[in-house]
């Protein structure tokens, strides 16, 4: 008797300290995910389905999903809702910027909420693919948690190639049987061509990364990995592979001469105007339910060695955001870049899933098996490496872009070319270097 | 001491009108204090920041703002890119006002005579204008795709490859300007239809009768009439070739190697991309400077114009 008295009245006294001061409720913490989607609408709507469930299934947290346009306008946004000391809990935020937003003290390290965990980070980061290490770990801290990742790919229509008397099941594996391939696949009708053997996209952004893939594929380096004020663009590895890429267009004609922007050279592809292409990972979808002929796909054409570079996209927490808030952001991460999700994304996607253990799942087998080409994409993986980064990525890689854009254009020999971004990239790279490689003591 | 008495007087006089405003000047500003408000919060306030902002620069990376003088200005001078935009906006303003206007003209006179045809080729011409430019690039978008675009589509049938329209740095900036009078025309030709309503009709009966031809009409009558909408769709038109870049950022990002950067790209680029907020402003400003200058000569020479036409 008096025991229920007493836990009656305990639970009025309850009831009512939760209904005199909120403060006892427990309210869920109201963070928010800042993401991009660089592929089509109905990705938006993926991630609201998906932040729904994690709403559901975690009671204590209530994520909203803010679409935040290209990974560009993310960026843009998400600095600006720092200025205004409003910081989105997490950002998706593109793999090579997480460089530039560290040296600007912009997001913060996530060491101390792995340690949390009962992790190493090297524990923390051992169920990823290691090709992403270098674009989320940096000064050996993990800034970033991969989401979603992609690497060129070579992209072949194989109508074409019986048609032009090659193989369809022996693609090409080095330059030489690329460039030879290309010759036999391009069609002309007096000095018009009617059909390209091989088209490359050399706009901003994608120009960089494609010409990141030819140098790495050379032997080449493009950037230091460990130091954001170093790029290598005046050296034999790189002059190689821009003149490969010019010769295609100037000498043997097989390649579009000037800039073209990424979503032309797909739409010539999927048109049968272009019989190879070197595309992301990110168009397997997108090409796979638009093509109407049989298409294959492998790694990109080597010189020296198999190697491309990532893209992709990381999950980051900006810097100011602290307590109740970051806790939750970080559990919004591990849940988003869990097997079982990472892998939903990637075949909703075509991105890969950046976690290793997604593909052991039986759905993901089951996917696999019926779609062959997204198998060969991911064992390119284990030649990856990271995505170029520096102190101001963008301009230092616009000025290797302007170049290569003047050399496909004819303006330019690609020696000279190379110097003049060498110049420019060093140029806007000089105070990140006066203010470390070169800040020596002075006494 | 004189002076200081002076001032006393006036700065008493001042205040006495400031105590005492008279009723009709306390209701103006009581009907435009709420856009008075918004003017101040949104464009007023910006300005002010906008210059504090062109005079301070990170001196340490990842640092405060500290005050660094003009070394925004001379930075932004010293940088190619700032001048190619500069030369390729004023390639961009004269090669699109000009035809434009030449266009617009052309089409207000052609369809000046209100009939049923005449209505719906007006509105045919005006829908451009109802595009939002953003939504016209992406269309144009899939007219300059190379090979399976509109343009080459066609010009394959006649055995014939177009250039690369927005992939070569030769041909970029004119493909792009194509759109902008494209665009414009429309709009403008609305302004010169409003400007033939002035002209009289008896000024052209006139001329008939003194066997003016259709030429000499159109220089010594329509002309002189038109010159107060010339001058403003001038006004107009300079003004929109600075402050609308939304096609260049959907067709080209100013590329192929910045042959199609203009001025307002060039800011956005320094904002966002170099993340370099100091010499963003400071580009701000010579563009607003620029702005105000055209906008003041070329209204200036109206006035003048119009003086020398009344005396």
């Amino acid at each position: 008797m008096t025991t229920t008295r007493r836990s009656v009245l305990a639970g009025a006294a309850l009831a009512a300290s939760f209904a005199l001061s909120p403060a006892f409720a427990q309210a869920p913490t109201e963070i928010e995910l800042f993401f991009p989607v660089p592929v089509d609408g109905q990705l938006a709507r993926d991630m609201a389905t998906m932040i729904k469930e994690f709403n559901e299934t975690h009671p204590a947290i209530k994520a909203t999903p803010v679409y935040t346009g290209s990974y560009d306008e993310t960026l843009i946004k998400t600095r600006a809702a720092m200025k205004a000391g409003k910081p989105p809990a997490a950002a998706i935020m593109s793999a090579n910027f997480l460089l530039d937003l560290k040296i600007e003290g912009e997001i913060q390290p996530l060491d101390g909420l792995i340690k949390a965990d009962g992790k190493s980070n090297d524990q923390f980061m051992g169920q990823f693919f290691p090709a992403l290490y270098g674009n989320a770990v940096l000064d050996r801290s993990v800034y970033g948690v991969p989401f979603h990742n992609s690497t060129p790919l070579l992209y072949i229509n194989a109508d074409h190639f019986k048609e032009a008397g090659l193989d369809p099941d022996k693609l090409p594996a080095t330059w030489e049987e690329f460039a030879a391939a290309a010759k036999k696949l391009t069609k002309r009708e007096g000095d018009r061509v009617t059909r390209w053997g091989i088209t490359m996209p050399s706009n901003y952004d994608y120009g960089g990364w494609i010409l990141q893939a030819l140098t790495q594929s050379n032997g080449g380096q493009w950037f230091n990995v460990d130091y954001g004020g170093e790029v290598y663009y005046d050296t034999p590895s790189m002059l190689g592979a821009l003149t490969f890429w010019s010769d295609l267009v100037a000498k043997a004609k097989v390649h579009p001469a000037g800039v073209q922007a990424g979503g032309a050279v797909s739409s010539a592809f999927l048109s049968g105007q272009s019989s190879m292409v070197l595309l992301s990972t990110g168009s397997l979808t997108h090409i796979r339910s638009n093509a109407k002929f049989p298409y294959k796909v492998a790694f990109v054409p080597k010189n020296v060695k198999n190697e491309v570079p990532i893209g992709g996209a990381s999950l980051v927490i900006p810097t100011g955001v602290e307590g109740a808030r970051r806790q939750a952001a970080w559990t919004l991460i591990n849940w988003l870049t869990a097997p079982e999700k990472s892998g939903w994304w990637s075949r909703a996607t075509g991105y890969f899933a950046p976690n290793m253990a997604a593909y052991d799942l039986p759905e993901m087998k089951e996917f696999l098996a019926k779609n062959p080409d997204a198998g060969i994409a991911v064992k390119q993986l284990a030649f990856a490496k990271p995505w170029f980064a520096t102190y101001k990525t963008v301009p230092v890689r616009k000025a290797i872009e302007d170049e290569l854009q003047a050399v496909l254009s004819g303006k330019k020999a690609p020696k000279e070319a190379l110097v003049a971004a060498q110049k420019t990239a060093d140029e806007v790279m000089r105070p990140y270097v006066e203010q470390t490689a070169l800040k020596l003591p002075t006494n | 001491m004189a002076d200081a008495v002076l001032v006393t007087g006036m700065a008493a006089q001042w205040r006495v009108a400031k105590w005492r405003p008279r009723r009709t000047t306390l209701l103006a500003f009581a009907m435009l204090s709420p856009s008075l408000l918004f003017l101040a919060l949104f464009t007023y306030w910006p300005v002010v920041e906008v210059a504090w902002q062109a005079l301070h620069n990170q001196r340490k990376i990842g640092g405060p703002q500290v005050y660094v003088g003009l070394d925004n200005f001379l930075k932004l001078f010293a940088d190619p890119a700032f001048r190619k935009a500069l030369v390729n906006n004023l390639v961009y303003a004269f090669g699109t006002v000009v035809p434009s206007l030449v266009l617009a003209l052309g089409f207000a006179m052609a369809l000046a005579k209100s009939n049923r045809v005449n209505t719906l080729l007006r509105a045919l011409f005006f829908l451009p204008v109802l595009i939002p430019l953003v939504a016209a690039a992406s269309i144009f978008l899939f007219l300059f795709l190379p090979n399976v675009g509109l343009l080459d589509y066609h010009l394959a049938k006649l055995a014939l490859s177009g250039p690369n329209w927005l992939g070569d740095p030769d041909v970029a900036l004119y493909s792009i300007m194509g759109l902008t009078i494209w665009k414009n025309a429309g709009y403008y030709m609305l302004f010169f239809l409003a400007g033939l309503q002035a002209v009289p009709a008896d000024a052209y009966e006139a001329a008939i009768l003194d066997g003016a031809g259709p030429w000499q009409r159109l220089r010594h009558i329509t002309l002189p009439y038109l010159k107060p909408t010339i001058g403003f769709v001038l006004v107009i038109g300079l003004l929109n070739v600075v402050t609308q870049v939304d096609h260049v950022f959907v067709l080209t990002k100013g590329g192929p190697s910045d042959s199609t950067n203009l001025l307002l790209f060039y800011v956005y680029q320094q904002a966002v991309e170099s993340y370099d907020a100091g010499r963003a402003a400071a580009g701000t400003l010579v563009m607003l400077a620029l702005l105000l200058a055209i906008t003041a000569s070329s209204l200036r020479t109206l006035e003048r114009s119009f003086g020398e036409r009344e005396a």
